[in-house]
């Protein structure tokens, strides 16, 4: 097969090529299509390179498309009124975006590094809706995901200690993009840099740094450098 | 300032840093109300909160906060301990919503306490509420009290506020408020604080203390301009020693009059501006490019219990003794005696035991009032349109007069301080406070 991901596929209705080939199909909205379903969404989406840095919605434009991540990664951030940020979150691979639960993009999302992205513009999708009436459903079932994430910030927020917070941080970047356990460890990489990830778990970049060091001396991660870090997984 | 102002000057206006007032709490409002208000505050919402140190090495004559001389430090460490056990009880409610944009430590003498545990209540903020890099982390500082690598330490801690308390620089002042700085002392801490990294720090000054003369003062102001703080707040001594024991070392004769506090102002804020600071609110200036004086320039000066600010929370919380907080519409202050803080704090209480909760006419009041002091200018119809006919008649009485002496200006509606009569501010917000005692009642006879 030669048909390149980063073009907008148009393809036969038998044969939706770009999405059989795509390997976060089984993890992300896609998944609940049926094939039927999956040839007509495929036709009103189009994949899109995503140069690191720039932002596939920006908070408080009109919500105008969904958005699914391929591959790359992705920094949410709502802004405070007198220009602050606040990190809310980070999209991984089969992670989305921009469900229409508002009417105006809720953050910000910007690229971490160079990404690919699927892009649904909701027109097309009201479309896609009246023709097979239970795609919206599955869709709108699938927005809960997006707010268990803000969800699972908050809770995240809430543990006490900045060690508990880094490290439950690092398990479930791990369980997102990590590498699969070996021996008791699992390698993930950090595609964000430090400072967002201290904003993120409401920690300053100093502490973040002490906590790193402190989790290393104490055996729960090894190998931590700018762009990976080891864990020791605790149940081995 | 106008010689028909000065009877002004002597009216102990309220500081109108809440509405309603401090006076108006009782005890209705205790912990059960401020924690369901905590339960309410949403993820990722702005919060200022205020660090209340108690403690103090020496008795200031002038002072009017809640604070007490110690001289055990176990004590203070008492108390470390059971503002840790609130700053806990509060993240036990909070459960991670909110994000502190603002912590600011107040006293007392905040740099009572030891930066090593500074450091530990800071740390225990960071845990409980988050912090983050761009908060704004403030410490009021005696400099008496400043050891010699403190500005290096609190810098490395995160404080990127500083506030020293001078008050005057005139020796027999100082002897006659009890609190003997030396310039030099001064100085070095200045040098200190700027060496350590920190570009925004701020003076205090306050006139209308005992044996200040034109002269004097004059030396005084020169002194905090050669300093060159990024900030000065200038207060005008209120003297109440009636309610006030340590103000009763103040001997009456020492005071000056209304004429020389008048002159004491006006020479400030002209030296103040002629050195190049802007004039914030009615009390603040500061350098331009100042996070202060840009909130000014931009229209988002607001008002808290530490006066002027650019922190753009709607909700405080205040922790330590005595504190108060503020979370939709609920103001909830602290118990104030120490012992009975310490066991109900220590106890994994939240230790709140007075407050008010704002009605919707208080909404109205207040949003007026906050404008008038931070804007100069207000559109009065909307509280005309609330108050019932009483008030109303009262309120177009105040404005009368204060209007009749050129204090304010009335145009359609729209209430306007005279920027000459800038001092009076207060006094022009006690006219749109309903609840505000009559000018004379609250007069001293200065």
């Amino acid at each position: 097969m030669d048909v390149p991901l980063k073009h907008k596929s148009c393809v036969s209705e038998s044969r939706p090529v770009a999405c059989e080939l795509c390997d976060v199909r089984e993890r992300s909205i896609c998944a609940d299509l049926r094939p039927q379903e999956l040839s007509h969404v495929e036709r009103i989406m189009s994949r899109k390179t995503v140069a690191k840095g720039r932002a596939i919605m920006a908070e408080g434009e009109p919500n105008e498309a969904l958005f699914v991540v391929v591959t790359g990664s992705f920094r949410l951030t709502k802004h405070l009124e007198d220009g602050r940020r606040q990190v809310t979150g980070f999209l991984y691979k089969g992670d989305f975006a921009g469900l229409r639960t508002t009417e105006e993009n809720p953050y910000t999302a910007e690229a971490l590094e160079p990404s690919l992205i699927c892009h649904f513009p909701h027109r097309f999708l009201d479309e896609a809706a009246r023709v097979s009436p239970g795609v919206k459903d599955r869709l709108i079932a699938r927005a809960q995901t997006e707010y268990h994430k803000a969800q699972d910030h908050i809770v995240l927020l809430g543990k006490k200690t900045a060690e508990e917070r880094v490290h439950s941080f690092l398990l479930s970047l791990a369980d997102s993009i990590g590498e699969a356990p070996h021996q008791g460890r699992r390698r993930t990489r950090l595609p964000m840099p430090r400072q967002d990830i201290a904003d993120f778990l409401g920690l300053r970049l100093e502490t973040l740094s002490r906590t790193l060091a402190s989790l290393k001396k104490k055996g729960r991660i090894v190998d931590v450098t700018r762009n990976d870090v080891v864990l020791v997984l605790d149940d081995h | 300032m106008k010689k028909e102002w000065r009877r002004y000057l002597g009216v102990h206006a309220p500081r109108y840093t809440s509405y309603p007032t401090a006076l108006k709490f009782t005890p209705d409002v205790g912990a059960d109300a401020y924690a369901e208000r905590l339960d309410r505050v949403e993820p990722y919402e702005p919060l200022s909160v205020y660090v209340h140190v108690p403690f103090c090495r020496r008795l200031c004559w002038y002072c009017g906060c809640n604070m007490r001389v110690e001289n055990d430090y176990g004590r203070a460490l008492d108390y470390v301990t059971a503002l840790i056990a609130e700053i806990q009880a509060v993240g036990r409610r909070l459960k991670g919503r909110g994000r502190p944009v603002a912590v600011h430590f107040g006293g007392g003498t905040p740099n009572y306490l030891l930066a090593d545990d500074l450091a530990a209540i800071l740390s225990v903020i960071e845990g409980e509420f988050g912090l983050t890099d761009d908060a704004q982390i403030a410490i009021e500082l005696d400099p008496r009290s400043l050891r010699d690598d403190d500005a290096d330490r609190l810098a490395a801690l995160g404080f990127n506020r500083m506030s020293l308390g001078i008050q005057d620089f005139d020796l027999a002042v100082q002897e006659a408020i009890n609190r003997i700085q030396s310039f030099d002392m001064i100085e070095a801490c200045v040098g200190a604080i700027r060496s350590a990294g920190v570009n925004d720090l701020s003076f205090d000054v306050l006139y209308g203390l005992p044996k200040q003369t034109a002269r004097s003062f004059e030396s005084t102001i020169d002194k905090v301009i050669a300093l060159a703080p990024d900030r000065v707040s200038v207060f005008g001594y209120a003297h109440l020693p009636a309610a006030l024991k340590n103000q009763r070392m103040i001997r009456d004769e020492d005071l000056p009059d209304g004429r020389l506090r008048s002159e004491l102002v006006d020479y400030a804020d002209a030296r103040l501006c002629a050195a190049g600071y802007m004039r914030i609110g009615f009390d603040h200036y500061a350098k331009p490019g100042n996070p202060l004086a840009e909130a000014m320039r931009e229209g988002r000066l607001r008002r808290n219990f530490q006066g002027f600010t650019d922190d753009v929370a709607d909700t405080v919380i205040g922790l330590g003794a005595s504190a108060i907080g503020y979370i939709g519409g609920l103001y909830a202050q602290n118990e104030k005696d120490l012992r009975a803080y310490g066991e109900r704090a220590r106890r994994g209480e939240l230790t709140t035991v007075r407050g008010v909760r704002r009605t919707d006419r208080d909404e109205v009041v207040a949003g007026a009032i906050a404008a008038l002091l931070c804007r100069f200018e207000v559109d009065i119809r909307p509280l005309e349109a609330i108050l019932g006919p009483e008030a109303r008649r009262r309120m177009a009485s105040r404005l009368g007069e204060l209007a009749e002496e050129r204090v304010v200006a009335l145009r359609g509606g729209v209430l306007q301080i005279n920027p000459d009569a800038y001092a009076l501010a207060r006094v022009a917000a006690m006219a749109l406070d309903p609840d505000a005692p009559a000018f004379e009642k609250v007069s001293s006879a200065v």
